[in-house]
């Protein structure tokens, strides 16, 4: 590990461990913020496929995804979210989602030859207006929010699927 | 006029009933048992009960596959996302009776196409099982996968992931029944291709990574009830439940899945499934003792689904290598002695010779590149070499699997992929060669202490993920296609792959070997040489293997193209990040 990636893993795991910050109440959307958070969410769901690795809910989970982490507890700033989406974690299995990182120093100052076998994995390609969705979708309806609910599974996954009966009371 | 008009409405009317093939014979268990001798069709999903994906057929040959073009192409359906997935996926087989062939999608959709004319398939009927996507894609392991459908009498028997098997009515496509075998509600789905044998169909359920305990099921055919359930696991004060030690009854989470199409010897009347990985995944402390019949092979009776024998491949296995893939059954010398064998090319990276008759283990060869986990097998047992049986948790080679106390492994090799995963290799009983598909390379496995289930005391509600860590794909894997002797295991002749083989060989008596791969190539290869004689790109990635039939006297080539394309492969190989997926059918002729 380079000294520059090491301090990027410290950087990352002390941000990830910081307390969470409040969970923004969800009221008086325009109807254009209201569509973007529908746009974050198919993105979330279908499109980056972010759910396959972080679960529906984004709490994370493990398996052929390998350990993904809670979004719903994430410390990290929407600058810092988005850097991630972005850029990949090194090291880790978060993917990049901006076809163009590492091409230049975008992206932690480093490009694909600084990174060598460290390189974060492919992941699919986002624009800078998907990725703002995504976020905005994942702050309104995920982080600092607590355990998802039978509401927030409906939200996800609509009415015609058995998909959140379990979790009815 | 009148009498004019009629007459013409008749002779349409006959010459439409002309063209429409001749009402297939029903499909009985005395064919069943002679698939091979109707080269024509395609009866049962691996070609035949011995699990050799052979065709007899040999106009196409060595000699004019350069010639080889595409006759004409299909569009199906059933591409829609669900779940965790994006989209569904073709892995089926194909089954052909007498110029119609029956084929499935992801979600479960059965297509008759008539393909007797040879210049269009066009779909006489479509059964849509209408499959909750979200409900069914959220608890699939790898992908909205199944692999195709079985023939009994006059009905087309098939199944959804949703956990439902399905009687159709062969002519029209109309259900007679469907009975719910797998539950979703705790994770179990199915993906394989039922296996007919005499009246009873036999399922089996996938879930390994969401805390199922396995089993293997047969429906009567004729009633569409249950006749008998086999769990993988054994229970309480069965054979092989003392080798859960935990003691705390984890193996009713213990995973054992089955996705993969049986063989059968009816010679022996014994049934051969090969039985996945055990769960948690890569938390084997979770689970201390061997962990039968996990990654195992089960021979079992059609009629009872009563255990004759098992045998295990990798013990308290803590690099998720299942062994759900075909055993083949085949009849050879060994050591100048006739013997009955069942040989499996396990996804650990090793070919295995067992006698099938009493499950005793003869031969194991490494037929993967790369193998680290253990120096090598024991010639007597074909237990891995560093295998402690004074130890409830094994250590395999060091750092080839993650532990608690070292949550991230160093290269494994095969990764955890395979070796062989499902995609089923071919027998040439003429060549005496079996051809082995493989994914090539290795990877990374990390270990999370896994936590219990809610009917344990736990957090882990049903239908949640349960594999005790995950894994990394860390470099670019690759791909084999590999000639096997299949008494030695013995490597004849290899042809190196662009990329890791995820769509199962077909040979036929032509000499040939076909196989898709990743990046929409479709190959067929010199049976003696591996050596590559005819290539065709169809634009979207192969994930099922190919069949071959003939219909009016002329042979063709079939396979399914349209593919998820895994995490594990195009994360390395940036090329194939924008290929899109499809769902389609292509028939090549000469």
């Amino acid at each position: 590990m380079t000294r520059r990636m090491l301090s990027f893993a410290v950087a990352f795991v002390a941000a990830v461990g910081a307390a969470a910050p409040l969970a923004r109440a969800e009221t008086a959307l325009s109807p254009e913020e209201a569509r973007t958070i529908e746009f974050g969410k198919e993105i979330y769901k279908v499109k980056a496929n972010c759910q396959f690795c972080h679960k529906w809910d984004a709490s994370g989970d493990t398996g052929y995804g390998g350990i993904a982490l809670s979004l719903r507890k994430t410390a990290l700033t929407r600058e810092q979210f988005i850097e991630v989406i972005k850029c990949g974690r090194p090291m880790t299995g978060m993917p990049y989602h901006d076809q163009y990182a590492y091409t230049d120093k975008r992206c932690f100052g480093m490009t694909r030859e600084d990174l060598g076998k460290n390189m974060p994995l492919l992941g699919e390609s986002l624009s800078a207006r998907e990725i703002d969705a995504v976020v905005k979708y994942l702050y309104a309806r995920a982080v600092g929010r607590g355990e998802a609910t039978y509401e927030d599974c409906v939200d996800f996954w609509g009415k015609d699927t058995r998909q959140c009966e379990p979790m009815k009371k | 006029m009148k009498t004019l008009a009629f007459a013409s409405v008749l002779t349409s009317l006959m010459v439409a009933t002309a063209l429409t093939p001749v009402q297939a014979a029903d499909m009985t268990h005395e064919r069943a048992l002679n698939a091979m001798k109707e080269p024509h069709n395609w009866l049962l999903h691996h070609g035949n009960y011995e699990g050799w994906r052979f065709s007899g057929l040999k106009q196409i040959n060595t000699d004019n596959v350069k010639n080889l073009k595409v006759a004409f192409t299909v569009a199906l359906g059933g591409f829609e996302s669900g779940g965790r997935y994006k989209h569904g996926n073709l892995q089926a087989t194909p089954i052909i009776e007498d110029g119609i062939m029956y084929v499935t999608d992801g979600w479960g959709s059965v297509y008759a196409i008539d393909v007797s004319g040879g210049k269009k398939g066009v779909i006489k009927w479509k059964f849509d099982p209408g499959t909750d996507r979200a409900w069914a894609g959220d608890v699939a392991c790898c992908g909205v996968n199944n692999r195709g459908v079985a023939l009994w009498k006059d009905k087309i028997i098939s199944i959804s992931l949703d956990g439902r098997l399905f009687s159709l009515n062969k002519a029209t496509g109309e259900m007679i029944w469907e009975r719910k075998v797998a539950d979703p509600a705790i994770a179990e789905t199915i993906t394989l291709a039922p296996l007919v044998i005499r009246d009873i169909a036999i399922t089996g359920s996938a879930g390994g990574e969401f805390g199922i305990r396995g089993w293997i099921d047969g429906t009567d055919l004729n009633t569409g009830k249950q006749v008998w359930r086999t769990y993988t696991i054994p229970g309480a004060g069965e054979p092989g439940n003392e080798t859960w030690k935990d003691g705390k009854e984890r193996w009713k989470h213990g995973g054992a899945s089955v996705w993969e199409t049986a063989t059968y010897d009816p010679e022996t009347d014994t049934f051969y499934q090969g039985i996945g990985n055990a769960g948690p995944d890569w938390d084997p402390e979770y689970r201390p003792g061997d962990n039968k019949w996990a990654a195992s092979v089960l021979a079992l009776s059609p009629s009872d689904g009563k255990i004759k024998w098992g045998y295990q491949y990798t013990p308290n296995d803590p690099y998720d290598y299942d062994e759900i893939s075909e055993h083949q059954i085949i009849n050879a010398k060994v050591n100048g002695q006739d013997r009955k064998l069942v040989v499996h090319a396990a996804r650990n990276g090793f070919y295995y010779v067992l006698d099938r008759v009493n499950g005793s283990f003869i031969a194991g060869k490494q037929y993967v590149d790369q193998l680290n986990w253990t120096p090598g097998l024991d010639p007597k047992t074909g237990l891995p070499l560093n295998y402690n049986p004074n130890t409830d948790v094994q250590e395999y080679a060091p750092g080839s699997h993650s532990s608690r106390a070292r949550p991230t492994s160093n290269r494994l090799c095969p990764s955890h992929y395979g070796g062989k995963n499902w995609e089923p290799g071919a027998y040439n009983p003429e060549l005496q060669l079996l051809y082995i598909p493989s994914i090539e390379g290795c990877n990374t496995v990390d270990t999370v202490e896994q936590k219990d289930f809610v009917d344990q005391g736990g957090p882990i509600k049903p239908r949640e993920r349960f594999t005790g860590g995950g894994g990394r794909p860390t470099e670019r894997l690759y791909g084999s296609i590999k000639a096997l002797d299949p008494v030695t295991g013995e490597t004849k002749v290899r042809t190196k792959l662009e990329y890791p083989n995820y769509a199962g060989a077909l040979a036929t008596a032509g000499n040939l070997v076909f196989l898709g791969h990743y990046d929409g190539t479709f190959s067929a290869y010199d049976a003696k040489s591996l050596q590559e004689l005819w290539t065709f790109n169809a634009g979207s990635g192969i994930n099922a293997p190919a069949v071959s039939y003939a219909v009016n006297g002329k042979q063709y080539i079939a396979v399914l193209v349209g593919s998820r394309q895994p995490l594990n492969v195009w994360q390395n190989a940036p090329e194939l990040k924008n290929t899109s997926t499809a769902s389609m059918l292509y028939v090549f002729e000469q």
